[in-house]
């Protein structure tokens, strides 16, 4: 059993891990902490449910159409709750907007949806329970492919450098000339797209349940703050790392203890690098 | 004093209007409809009961006022939704007391709620039944008005208790819920009654209803030795996850415990239909499937009555038939006991020894409120759900 209890800590790390990295592409682009993160991750799933599991259209065509209800969703949030508070970002009100909005979501899920989880169809047949299951190695080769598009995007494409360009320093990007609102919006619209692939490959791990996106909220901010805020290959690393030490509290210690491990070792990883484990100290020019 | 002509015609229209009004009194009781409020939670996420209840509820009414109603008094519900709020519930119990002027009230139908309204309705010594489970909502000293129609949540720690001990004939047992209040208090209380038993609870815990995967919660168990799984929760994502990790992990061990595995969700989130088998939930004697298939004779007749009239697919059976039995112990208060008063109500019901309904006989003394007898309690197999019923669990003859 050792394998599966493995193999099952690295998918839901791979599912914190999406999160983070999403949460991590909406701050690049607009320095907003948004929380509605974990809500596309539970979006990603219900919908995926909707379109193949109630509707019965195909898996491919449910997944392009999950991906694109999400990215809306995201490209929504922009307009919606990040826009209209940018002018005061030291007054920290997308706290409130965000969270808002993600309760908006929620409820809307719940009424519309069901209050009670809800099957995710079998994708490719493997179900097995054990190690080959695909509900373990679908969220873990969506991380894999997001971790290669990402680079691809940022390194070899001319918007991903621009996307690079307004993470680090939107006034001289846009002195530059480059359309920060529509790149801030196309960033909103890829980190709904992150969070929606999130939440359809674990649709048969996590079910397709309005209650996910609290818990996604949540356990997705955590590699954020350890890996270093921003930083993608870190919250990659830190989502792996605390999947798997979530499953082994769980083998040893179990329930409710298991969380309080979990919080544990992340409020002692803070006290010691307030950066996060993989954040370089913030410097300010004085 | 000085009368005059025109004091003397007011005071003697006064007279005859006051003297109308005290002569008419008795016959405008006596032809004033029976008012019986209905706390129903008939929307939000915990309103499924009271959809199940209101059916039976609406049968039973129908069925008296249509026979001409009691002493010729129409039965009149004033129902209002609490959708599941003890706010909204404490809100219309108070109306309902002061300005619809009920006559007795029937609900609310989840423990939350009734634990904000018993108070009130006791200080209003109105008459009130309900079918919630938390064992200190009946207390005949302080609420000598309410009335419980279902188990006690001890009286159901005894019968699944029981059943894994003394039928079963199990000895160790894993007792799990989830990180809610109920969950947690519930392991418990669970727990103590296998202690009672001289069984041994190996291993005790709560585990969160989003977890995703529970192969390490579930080894845990099987590494402690427990031959039995008992679990207290109404999250179907946690009960169905139970149910495949047992079959992944091909453990071969019994769950018993809540309803709630019995329920539909259940049924679409497991692996393989096979994973519910073995999964023995809390039932009813009276809503029990005997080896012949069939109900005892009186709910058998009542279920063949109401077919193509009431939907029996989609609710439990037990919620229905409880609020048939509701609405006939109310009508029979008001008929044994010659009429609305509320103390000559409770003390008919104080009598019933035992009062024969379809849910079951249920029995009320002054110094006992619980109404289900300890005997009525039986355990079902989870995966055999038909017309909201279910068949007996193995080791009942």
């Amino acid at each position: 059993m050792l394998p599966a209890i493995l193999l099952s800590g690295l998918a839901v790390g791979a599912v914190y891990a999406l999160i983070g990295v999403t949460y991590n592409v909406m701050f690049s682009a607009s320095r907003v902490m948004s929380f509605t993160a974990g809500q596309l991750g539970m979006l990603g799933g219900v919908l995926g449910a909707a379109f193949i599991g109630v509707l019965g259209l195909p898996s491919i065509v449910g997944f392009v159409l999950t991906l694109a209800g999400c990215a809306l969703v995201g490209v929504a949030t922009e307009i919606i709750a990040v826009r209209p508070v940018l002018k005061s970002l030291e007054q920290h009100l997308y706290v409130l907007s965000t969270l808002a909005l993600a309760l908006l979501i929620q409820q809307f899920t719940a009424i519309n949806w069901s209050t009670e989880p809800q099957p995710f169809p079998t994708l490719l047949g493997f179900r097995d329970g054990g190690v080959g299951d695909e509900k373990f190695w679908l969220p873990i080769a969506a991380c894999a492919a997001t971790v290669v598009g990402l680079e691809l995007l940022y390194r070899r494409t001319l918007i991903g450098r621009a996307f690079l360009a307004i993470a680090e320093d939107n006034f001289a990007a846009r002195a530059l000339g480059l359309p920060e609102r529509n790149l801030r919006m196309a960033s909103y619209a890829l980190a709904g797209v992150i969070g929606g692939l999130a939440g359809f490959a674990s649709g048969q791990l996590l079910l397709a349940f309005f209650a996910n996106g609290a818990m996604l909220n949540f356990y997705g901010f955590v590699p954020v703050a350890l890996g270093g805020l921003g930083n993608n290959r870190g919250a990659i690393i830190s989502g792996l790392g605390l999947g798997v030490f979530q499953q082994a509290a769980n083998f040893t210690v179990g329930g409710v203890f298991a969380s309080v491990a979990v919080f544990s070792v992340f409020i002692i990883v803070l006290l010691v690098a307030p950066q996060g484990l993989f954040g370089a100290p913030a410097q300010r020019r004085v | 004093m000085k009368i005059t002509r025109r004091g003397l015609t007011l005071g003697g229209a006064g007279l005859a209007t006051a003297s109308g009004l005290g002569l008419s009194a008795p016959a405008l009781a006596q032809s004033e409809p029976i008012r019986i409020g209905w706390l129903a939670a008939l929307t939000g996420p915990s309103s499924a009961p009271a959809i199940g209840f209101d059916r039976g509820i609406r049968h039973a009414t129908d069925a008296i006022n249509a026979a001409g109603g009691i002493g010729g008094r129409q039965i009149e519900l004033v129902v209002r939704d609490t959708q599941g709020d003890p706010t909204k519930a404490v809100n219309a119990a108070q109306e309902m007391i002061s300005r619809a002027r009920v006559h007795a009230i029937w609900g609310p139908t989840n423990s939350g709620e009734s634990l904000a309204t018993t108070p009130i309705i006791g200080r209003a010594k109105m008459p009130n039944l309900h079918p919630c489970f938390v064992d200190t909502l009946i207390d005949p000293a302080r609420y000598p008005n309410a009335f419980r129609m279902a188990p006690s949540n001890s009286q159901i720690d005894d019968a699944v208790s029981d059943y894994g001990v003394n039928i079963l004939k199990l000895k160790k047992f894993a007792v799990v819920g989830d990180t809610t209040g109920y969950g947690t208090t519930t392991v418990n209380s669970s727990s103590a009654a296998f202690a009672k038993r001289n069984a041994e609870v190996v291993y005790r815990g709560q585990i969160d209803a989003t977890q995703p995967d529970l192969t390490p919660d579930m080894l845990r168990m099987r590494n402690a030795g427990a031959e039995a799984i008992t679990i207290w929760t109404v999250s179907p994502g946690l009960i169905s996850r139970i149910m495949n990790v047992r079959a992944t992990m091909g453990w071969d061990v019994p769950l018993i415990g809540h309803p709630a595995m019995g329920s539909g969700e259940v049924g679409q989130l497991i692996a393989k239909p096979q994973n519910w088998e073995k999964t023995y939930i809390l039932g009813f004697k009276n809503c029990s499937y005997g080896p012949d298939g069939k109900l005892p004779g009186h709910v058998q007749t009542f279920v063949d009555s109401i077919q193509g009239k009431i939907n029996l697919d989609d609710s439990t059976l037990w919620w229905i038939v409880c609020g048939v039995d509701a609405i006939n112990v109310i009508a029979s208060a008001v008929r044994e006991s010659g009429g609305t008063d509320p103390l000559k109500m409770i003390d008919f019901w104080n009598k019933q020894n035992p009062y024969p309904g379809l849910y079951a006989s249920y029995t009320w003394t002054p110094q006992q409120h619980n109404g289900l007898p300890q005997s009525d309690l039986v355990m079902s197999e989870a995966n055999s759900q038909r017309q909201g019923a279910y068949k007996l669990a193995p080791g009942y003859v």
